[in-house]
């Protein structure tokens, strides 16, 4: 993937680029808003990753403008400003996803790849397939090689979006956010708890266990 | 030049200025006593003259005037307080009391004069003040009367006198009643400024006098003590928390240094895994953000003093919510957990917030409920209206004198110093129910059950809602 950076700590900025090329993806960095609109109008990025305060121009006009201009690239937020306002007010202005600093390198990475497998599944689908699990959306019904999984609505929402984004890594934030909709930070394992229910109702007597722990970063559903 | 500090003070110019417009509407009123009293004296004197020249023209008409000189013969000799002089038409005199008229020959029909007459008095000749009227008679005489009005010039002067010893009185029991207001409220303002006064130098202690009596002083003076009460409290809050934040972020930190040194020195002699020294120093990184995290919620709370975002919402649903999250936690450890969620209930505030509170509360009843035991949730409106979510566990649970205690930043129980957690779960939670205007309330839960208890019950309870 090819990802904008537009950050105007110089560190901050190079640890990223560093952290995304290992994971694979190309990085280009902009150090103030200026930059970053005009690298982001030259297009040929899948996500931008943008501090929410920028010199020159904010990050939140930065990505209205895009907007305004029709550029829909998938955007990650990045801020010290941790308040429900402010993620709600990066959200409104055209952000996809809102990141507090700081951040663990597993959580920028998993939230970044989640966001460009977006853009890959936008049109409405009625069934989820991966591997050999199915899931109908409109129904509410799993099955795995034909065998039908009795699922607790939260579960079946947990599984929902572990198969939207099937073969990445999601972090255990990334679950409490999406699936419970709450942004604060559980001093318990309770994701854990709920992941493992799960992981024993869909791997539990098949040959192969789909859902995967990832160390140091939250889960995958692999094929 | 500056005034005298009294002389300065708003009230003392207020009641000056009241003492001028008062001042002025006594002058006025004392001006128609003078007016209406001294004036009835002249005209009394006027009538009386009048009447004894129509007496005196009547006898003329009557007797002719012969006739008049002799009844003014026989008037001047009585003890009439009248003068009288007749004069014939060539301004000779006839008859009378007056050798010559203070009007002189010339002048026709009634001629009034204000003149005077030589009273003999014990040291001699003394002018007196007089009026009198000169009317020409039909045959071209003139007669002309006049009255010692010196009785009546006394009467008015003692009324004067009186009217200007009656506003001197006024002008002098307004000052003083105005030096007496003035010190009386002076002393309150001062008292008053004397408090902002010390509290701009710093000393958030200080606190006005409040008298009891209950006016609009007293009324100022509570009003700036709670001000000042708030904001010290505040203040204490920022302070405690400077101190806390030192004092619980220096610990970790000192520790990951020392492990990254220690990392660091084994990478540099060529021997050892870092990587063991390294993931430790993150997790501790974690653990110091978090802290820094909540003590940050906790402080930005207090300082907006108000759920920054809120919404109408039914706690049951928020409730059940959360208790979805925990459950399975619950049943994992062992320990059995329900909810009793009261519907049909209706709360404002900030969801978030209150989802994360009661997820706090419950995080430390999962934490210290050993396996066995039992944690209940529940909602419900109390019978004073309050809106009450209550977590019961059969953990522990907090001794009555630590119960205060353990709300504050950052303190954990001795005995818990090894269970995870920065210690501001319950700090954090209080913040929240300060800032939905509520409270946080720790009890015994139910008491002591073979090896479990006596337990805690955490509730937050919310003012009445709509």
């Amino acid at each position: 993937m090819r990802i904008l950076v537009v950050e105007d700590d110089r560190d901050a900025a190079d640890a990223m680029a560093r952290g995304l090329s290992e994971a694979g993806h190309v990085c280009v960095c902009a150090a103030d808003g200026e930059a970053g609109l005009t690298e982001a109008r030259g297009g040929g990025f899948d996500v931008l990753i943008v501090d929410r305060m920028l010199p020159r121009l904010d990050g939140v006009e930065l990505v209205q403008t895009l907007r305004r201009e029709g550029d829909a690239t998938p955007t990650l937020f990045l801020s010290a400003l941790g308040e429900i306002h402010d993620r709600v007010a990066g959200l409104k202005a055209g952000g996809d996803d809102y990141l507090v600093k700081p951040y663990a390198f597993a959580e920028l990475i998993a939230r970044v790849e989640a966001l460009s497998r977006r853009r890959e599944t936008g049109s409405v689908q009625t069934l989820l397939r991966v591997g050999d699990l199915e899931m109908d959306l409109i129904g509410r019904t799993v099955h795995r090689q034909g065998r039908a999984i009795d699922l607790q609505p939260r579960e079946f929402q947990l599984l929902e979006y572990m198969m939207r984004h099937a073969g990445h890594s999601v972090t255990r934030t990334m679950l409490l956010e999406k699936v419970w909709a709450y942004h604060f930070d559980p001093q318990t394992n309770v994701i854990d708890v709920h992941v493992s229910r799960l992981r024993a109702k869909i791997d539990k007597g098949f040959d192969r266990p789909m859902l995967q722990t990832v160390r140091g970063a939250g889960y995958r559903l692999d094929a | 030049m500056r005034l005298p500090r009294l002389l300065r003070t708003t009230p003392f110019r207020l009641t000056l200025l009241f003492l001028a417009l008062f001042a002025a509407s006594a002058g006025a009123f004392l001006g128609y006593i003078y007016v209406v009293t001294a004036g009835e004296a002249t005209r009394r004197t006027d009538r009386e003259i009048a009447e004894e020249t129509r007496a005196l023209s009547a006898v003329y008409r009557s007797a002719g005037r012969g006739g008049l000189v002799r009844e003014l013969a026989a008037r001047t000799a009585g003890d009439r307080p009248f003068v009288y002089l007749l004069s014939d038409p060539r301004g000779e005199r006839l008859a009378g009391s007056i050798g010559r008229s203070p009007v002189g020959a010339a002048g026709e029909g009634d001629i009034w004069i204000d003149f005077s007459i030589l009273q003999r008095d014990t040291g001699g000749a003394v002018p007196h003040p007089a009026r009198g009227l000169q009317a020409r008679l039909a045959g071209g005489e003139a007669l002309f009367v006049g009255a010692d009005v010196s009785e009546d010039d006394a009467y008015v002067l003692k009324i004067v006198g009186a009217l200007w010893g009656a506003g001197a009185l006024v002008v002098v029991l307004g000052l003083i009643g105005g030096v007496l207001v003035s010190r009386n409220v002076s002393r309150s303002v001062a008292g008053l400024s004397g408090v902002v006064v010390a509290v701009r130098n710093g000393d958030l202690a200080a606190r006005a006098p409040v008298r009891g009596s209950g006016d609009e002083f007293d009324e100022l003076a509570e009003g700036l003590n709670d001000m000042l009460e708030r904001l010290e409290r505040s203040m204490q809050g920022h302070q405690h928390a400077g101190d806390a934040i030192a004092h619980d972020l220096r610990s970790p930190l000192t520790r990951m240094r020392a492990q990254l040194e220690a990392a660091y020195l084994d990478v540099a002699a060529g021997r050892g895994d870092p990587a063991q020294a390294l993931s430790q120093a993150i997790e501790d990184a974690d653990g110091v953000l978090r802290t820094f995290g909540a003590v940050l919620s906790i402080a930005r709370l207090q300082a907006a003093g108000a759920a920054p975002d809120p919404e109408l919402f039914d706690p049951a649903a928020l409730a059940a919510d959360v208790a979805e999250l925990y459950a399975p936690l619950c049943e994992d450890k062992g320990v059995a957990f329900d909810a009793e969620l009261a519907q049909d209930i209706a709360v404002r505030g900030d969801r978030e917030f209150l989802a994360q509170a009661l997820a706090n509360i419950l995080d430390n009843a999962v934490k210290y409920t050993p396996a066995g035991g039992a944690i209940r949730l529940r909602v419900r409106r109390r019978s004073s209206g309050e809106v009450e979510f209550s977590v019961t566990d059969t953990g522990p649970g907090v001794p009555e004198p630590d119960r205060e205690r353990v709300v504050e930043r950052f303190v954990r129980l001795e005995n818990s110093r090894n269970a995870p957690g920065a210690g501001l779960g319950l700090s954090l939670v209080a913040a929240i129910a300060q800032a939905h205007g509520g409270r946080l309330e720790l009890d015994e839960g139910p008491g002591r059950v073979g090896a479990h208890g006596p337990g805690l019950r955490v509730a937050v309870v919310l003012p009445r809602g709509v």
